[in-house]
């Protein structure tokens, strides 16, 4: 098991190593040189230069791409160009007001997912399966963006019942901040997930073990939910697991309409003002946040399936 | 009338399908006493499976229907019970158990835990008490160090160690009874003949009727009470098993009786069911020539022919990995030193069980494979070393025919294309419609119609698509063909059929085969020579009729017993 | 028995699903529109000023003006051009890479394998938004540097799948007796393992399709994605200063004209998926 979990983190290096290079070459090489560009017009060679050994752009290519991969580990990314702050403590600051967002919503619509997904699975075949799949369909077609437009315009705007935008630290006064773009993002998710966890479950259920199950004199409720969802969860959890790294982007568009000061606000503000430390900054700690995930995710996987499970 | 367990009456099953309804079971109707073992026999499709489905309420719903007919278990009809009445009969007076061991059972549960859930439903007993229950059922199935196995995950078992332990599920509650469908089909020899006597102890130990379903008539013959044969979706004959085996009065059962080869028996050809019926299920004349039999000790192929293949010390091995960075630390010979010589004209049989490397070494020999030492002589010339456009032309020689009909040929090819495909790699024939000529001709011998090569392989059935391979392997015109498990994944009647159509071939064309089964009949039917292997290793090789005869090797001896007998009672 | 191979077959099952027809007809009709637009037969004219300034939908103007007095309807029907092209552009870069490493992969295994696996997990290790968002902004936004961003990750998904397959089908006994009939690596690879993965290409190419379009939309919403002519998420951007003011026309129809091309792709993603599955056991 030690040896399973030390030989994937040693593959975890070259990964790490790649994805530090394709940051580079976007954020160093093809992006080209900013200095002129953050000084404005009246710059004089003087200061521009002043500016690149600041900003560390006259080392070498070679030092440059060993600055991203310190960095990945480091976790210091320097300075923002449009805020001026160091973005190690923006990251700090915007992390908190992001998760109040995300963790809740993505632990309330997991849930719901996979009750959705069992109750579609246990009426396979009928009118409820064929409804539920196609509002999933429908569901994923319509644009995040018009979600958001509409929610926001109809329930807050109109209705008043939810607050506009803004947010309040400490529990509970962020409920209502957080709560319709939490809903956003549960109705968002909802669609691609029931649809992968039904078909999930669906390949189980025709597997022969389940007949076996059935011939024992089970009901079809103890088959779906004891032997079926056992199995089921193996591909679940792995997927379910993956996401978490995404969560601390937070919602990128939510936060930005709904003026939550988080993770995802700070990166699209930035792509406003092509703060591109920022952005990389935050493609490198993504980047980061995923791959030990998915570590995490070949962990768990071993544990759940017991065929793979190492002595 | 009140002494049969399990009284059919007049069942019909039909299933809707993209075609149209389709009638799986047509007025079926037998009964089972208490206490005793019916076999019910036929090819796949007959409506064996399905009738034992629809006697445990397990067909599915919507696309099965059952327009008529009655179920009588212990003097009620099963039909018209609920679902949550038959839920309570299922697992308890009526259990089953399944063909495919490997994926029966649930992969993440241990399985003392799922014998222990049969325990627990329908006696209520508690966690602890099922599962020492589930102990004492392992040992009586004979799985050796129960306490611990209980504690084992399906894979970790072997097929026939799951197999009891889907036994051990299925007497738990001790069921009146027993449906067992295609058990021991896909086992090996020596376990299939193990599950059959502890079927046939724990029958006789619960005193329990049994329903016993195969496609194989001699598997029956040894622990059937009374049998039932069935073709089409119809029963064609019904009576008393030692009735059956010497006098069957239907064609079929006649047909299904005489196909399967025998040891002992030397016969030339093998009679199949369509020796003994039409196609409409009339009876036919025997054709007397066809009986012919032929001392395998006097006629031997002329010993004097060239030596055609030779093989020495020949080892292929599989490297295992391990360690941090997934090193090789052992190698794995699947191969093991084997060396024999074939004369042209020959049939050298390979037999042995699975994973004794015998498919390995057909493969080897003809470079699919590549050996790790030894060598390979064909012709006088050591074709081990032999690469690039040499090899090409040496694989004109020797060619291949693979086990499983379905995945053997290219779906998305016509059959015309697949024939065509080796004349055109080796650019045989001045142009496309010579090439189709050479395949028309080659298909007819292999006795299908001209006309269906511009079909695809799905429109073919599995005896078909074997045939098709044949005609595929002999396209080249090689002088010697591997046949890897040709015939193993086909019911025994179309079996007889494909190694008829192997002999004659061989006859006409002079071929040399290499043949690789399992199935030790088989293997003496068709080779003069056959080789015991086991772990890698020929461990004995000899002429067919005295391996038969006079076997040395214990392992030889092991596999010879554990042949059903059931053909013993053939006149 | 009817003599068809297994194409036709998938294609009598497809014909009979009556929403996958209708899917079809959807993108056909996108199609014929994206078209006639490109090449200047409609919609040219979008930048034209037909009217006073966010005029409610009429008769004349069925989807109403803008800010700009421009007609929406119009703008709409631009933005289907730019949604197909974003579609097949995309996949245009992503299925050549993807395939092409993919069989590779899968086929001669080895430190091959290992190459392009490590590469794809490289690639698929950034997030997509955040990828996207980053190619987008160093190529200096517009719709060609979109046409980049996605091909360049989309490529992934498909490259996976295509090594998945092409292992699978590399150790079936059909190709096994390519081999035996003197067969090399070449033929087997393009002639027998690829004809049986193309189902997968297909079905893989649906349902990227309306990724892409989304993705489009996003990007341009943010302002990183198409520069100068109204895609639908550049509308959809326009739009949501209108919507206090009650002016919800522009939203709707760039939402509606998108929901439905999406939706279609989706159904004939599923219903592709159904009729293509091969049947190769035939039992």
């Amino acid at each position: 098991m030690f040896q399973y979990i030390l030989r994937r983190l040693l593959y975890l290096i070259p990964v790490l190593l790649g994805v530090s290079f394709i940051i580079f070459i976007l954020f160093n090489l093809v992006s080209g040189d900013p200095s002129a560009v953050l000084l404005g017009k009246n710059a004089t060679a003087t200061q521009i230069a002043e500016l690149r050994e600041q900003l560390g752009l006259n080392k070498s290519l070679w030092l440059q791409y060993l600055d991203v991969v310190k960095s990945a580990f480091t976790f210091d990314f320097g300075r923002s160009w449009a805020t001026k702050q160091e973005i190690t403590y923006m990251i700090k600051q915007g992390a908190y007001p992001s998760l109040c967002l995300t963790l809740p919503a993505f632990i309330i619509s997991t849930f719901l997912s996979i009750i959705i997904a069992l109750i579609v699975a246990y009426y396979r075949g009928t009118g409820i399966d064929l409804f539920v799949r196609f509002l999933c369909i429908a569901g994923v077609s319509v644009s995040a963006l018009a979600y958001i437009l509409g929610f926001q315009y109809l329930f807050a705007y109109e209705l008043g019942w939810f607050e506009i935008s803004g947010f309040e630290y400490g529990f509970p006064d962020f409920v209502p901040y957080v709560a319709l773009p939490g809903i956003i993002w549960i109705l968002l998710s909802l669609g691609p997930d029931v649809r992968f966890f039904r078909t999930v479950i669906l390949d189980e259920i025709y597997q022969d073990y389940v007949r076996t199950a059935r011939a024992k004199g089970l009901s079809e409720i103890t088959v779906l939910l004891k032997h079926v969802l056992r199995n089921a969860m193996i591909p679940i959890i792995t997927y379910i697991v993956i996401q978490i790294p995404s969560l601390i982007l937070g919602a990128l568009l939510l936060e930005s309409f709904f003026g939550i000061p988080g993770l995802g606000g700070i990166t699209l503000n930035a792509l406003n003002s092509s703060d591109f430390p920022v952005i990389k900054a935050m493609a490198i700690l993504t980047s980061v946040a995923y791959i030990l995930f998915s570590l995490l995710t070949d962990i768990l996987y071993t544990f759940a399936d017991p065929r793979v499970r190492l002595k | 009338m009140s002494q049969s367990l399990l009284d059919v009456r007049n069942l019909t099953v039909e299933f809707k399908t993209q075609e149209g309804i389709v009638r799986a079971v047509n007025n079926v109707s037998f009964s089972i006493p208490e206490g005793k073992t019916i076999g019910i026999v036929g090819e796949s499709g007959s409506g064996k499976s399905v009738t034992s489905l629809a006697v445990m309420g397990l067909l599915q719903k919507p696309a099965a229907s059952i327009p008529q007919g009655e179920i009588y278990f212990q003097g009620k009809d099963l039909l018209t019970f609920s679902e949550a009445e038959m839920r309570k009969i299922r697992g308890d007076q009526i259990s089953m158990i399944f063909q495919e061991p490997m994926t029966s059972l649930n992969p993440v549960f241990k399985v003392g835990e799922q014998i222990a859930e049969t325990l627990r439903i329908h006696r209520s007993l508690s966690k602890k008490e099922a599962w020492e229950k589930a102990i004492d059922l392992m040992n009586q199935v004979g799985i050796p160090d129960p306490t611990q196995k209980a504690h084992a995950y399906p894979h970790e078992m072997s097929g026939g160690q799951k197999q009891r332990v889907m036994i051990a599920m299925a007497i738990a509650c001790e069921p009146k009874l027993l449906i067992a469908d295609e058990p021991t089909t896909a086992l090996d020899v020596t376990i299939q003949k193990q599950v059959l006597d502890l079927l046939f102890k724990l029958q006789q130990e619960y005193k329990m009727s049994m329903m016993f379903i195969t496609h194989d008539l001699g598997v029956i013959g040894d622990i059937a009470d009374d049998v039932v044969v069935m073709y089409r979706s119809n029963i064609v004959e019904k009576n008393h098993a030692k009735t059956i085996f010497e006098s069957a009065s239907h064609p079929y059962t006649k047909g299904l009786l005489a196909c399967r080869p025998r040891l002992g028996a030397n016969p030339k050809r093998l009679l199949t069911v369509s020796d003994y019926m039409t196609e409409e299920g009339e009876e036919k004349k025997i054709d007397t020539s066809r009986l012919t039999v032929f001392d395998k000790e006097i006629l031997t192929r002329d010993s004097s022919s060239e030596v055609l293949l030779e093989v020495k010390n020949l080892t292929t091995s599989f490297p295992i990995k391990g360690g941090l960075l997934g090193r090789t630390v052992d190698q794995f010979k699947a191969v093991n030193n084997v060396s024999f010589s074939l004369k042209k004209g020959q049939t050298l049989g390979l037999v042995g069980e699975s994973g004794c490397g015998k498919t390995t070494l057909g493969r080897t020999i003809l470079r699919l494979i590549e050996p790790s030492s030894g060598q390979i002589i064909y012709r006088g010339q050591d074709i081990t070393k032999v690469y690039g456009e040499e090899l090409r032309l040496l694989r004109r020689k020797m060619q291949i025919i693979f086990q499983d009909p379905y995945s053997s040929l290219n779906p998305r090819m016509t059959i015309a294309d697949i024939l065509i495909e080796p004349l055109k790699i080796h650019k045989i024939g001045k142009n496309e419609k010579e090439q189709l000529e050479m395949a028309k001709y080659l298909f007819e011998k292999v006795g299908l119609k001209q006309a269906q090569l511009s079909r695809y392989p799905h429109e073919f059935s599995g005896g078909q698509r074997q045939r098709i391979c044949i005609a595929r392997a002999l396209m080249l015109k090689p002088e010697f063909v591997v046949c890897d498990e040709s015939v193993s994944a086909l019911d025994v009647s179309i079996q007889a059929q494909v190694l008829n159509l192997l002999l004659d071939l061989q006859e006409e064309f002079g071929l040399t085969y290499i043949f690789i089964s399992h199935d030790l009949s088989v293997v003496n039917f068709i080779s003069d020579f056959v080789g015991v292997m086991n772990k890698g290793q020929i461990i004995e090789m000899d002429k067919a009729s005295k391996i038969y005869q006079s076997p040395i090797n214990d392992y030889t001896k092991t596999l010879l017993s554990a042949i059903p007998k059931g053909g013993a009672f053939q006149s | 028995m009817k003599k068809q191979s297994l194409w036709k077959d998938a294609f009598y099952r497809l014909i009979q699903d009556k929403w996958a027809m209708i899917s079809l007809i959807i993108v056909s009709l996108y199609t014929i529109l994206a078209i006639l637009s490109a090449t200047g037969l409609i919609a040219s004219d979008w930048a034209r000023e037909v009217g006073a300034s966010n005029l409610p939908p009429s008769s004349e103007h069925w989807l109403g003006t803008d800010l700009f007095g421009r007609d929406v309807l119009t703008k709409v029907i631009h933005g289907s051009q730019i949604a197909m092209s974003v579609g097949l552009f995309t996949s245009l870069i992503a299925i050549p890479i993807g395939v092409f490493l993919g069989a590779i992969a899968g086929y001669f295994g080895g430190w091959i394998d290992d190459l392009i696996t490590w590469l794809y997990t490289t690639f698929s290790s950034i997030p997509n938004i955040m990828l996207l968002i980053s190619i987008t902004m160093i190529l200096g936004k517009g719709l060609f540097a979109v046409y980049i961003a996605l091909g360049a990750t989309s490529w992934v998904t498909l490259c996976r799948l295509i090594r998945g397959e092409v292992m699978k089908h590399k150790e079936r006994e059909y190709v096994q007796a390519a081999g035996a009939i003197g067969g090399g690596h070449m033929r087997k690879l393009f002639l027998h393992i690829l004809p049986n993965v193309t189902h997968i290409i297909i079905i893989n190419t649906s349902l990227q399709f309306q990724f892409a379009i989304k993705s489009e939309v996003l990007l341009s919403f943010l302002g990183i994605g198409v520069q100068g002519e109204p895609s639908w998420g550049v509308m959809i951007d326009d739009a949501k200063l209108e919507l206090a003011r009650g002016v919800w026309w522009q939203l709707a129809g760039a939402t509606v004209a998108m929901f439905i091309i999406v939706l279609a792709f989706n159904l004939l993603g599923d219903a592709l998926r159904d009729s293509l599955d091969p049947k190769l056991k035939g039992k």
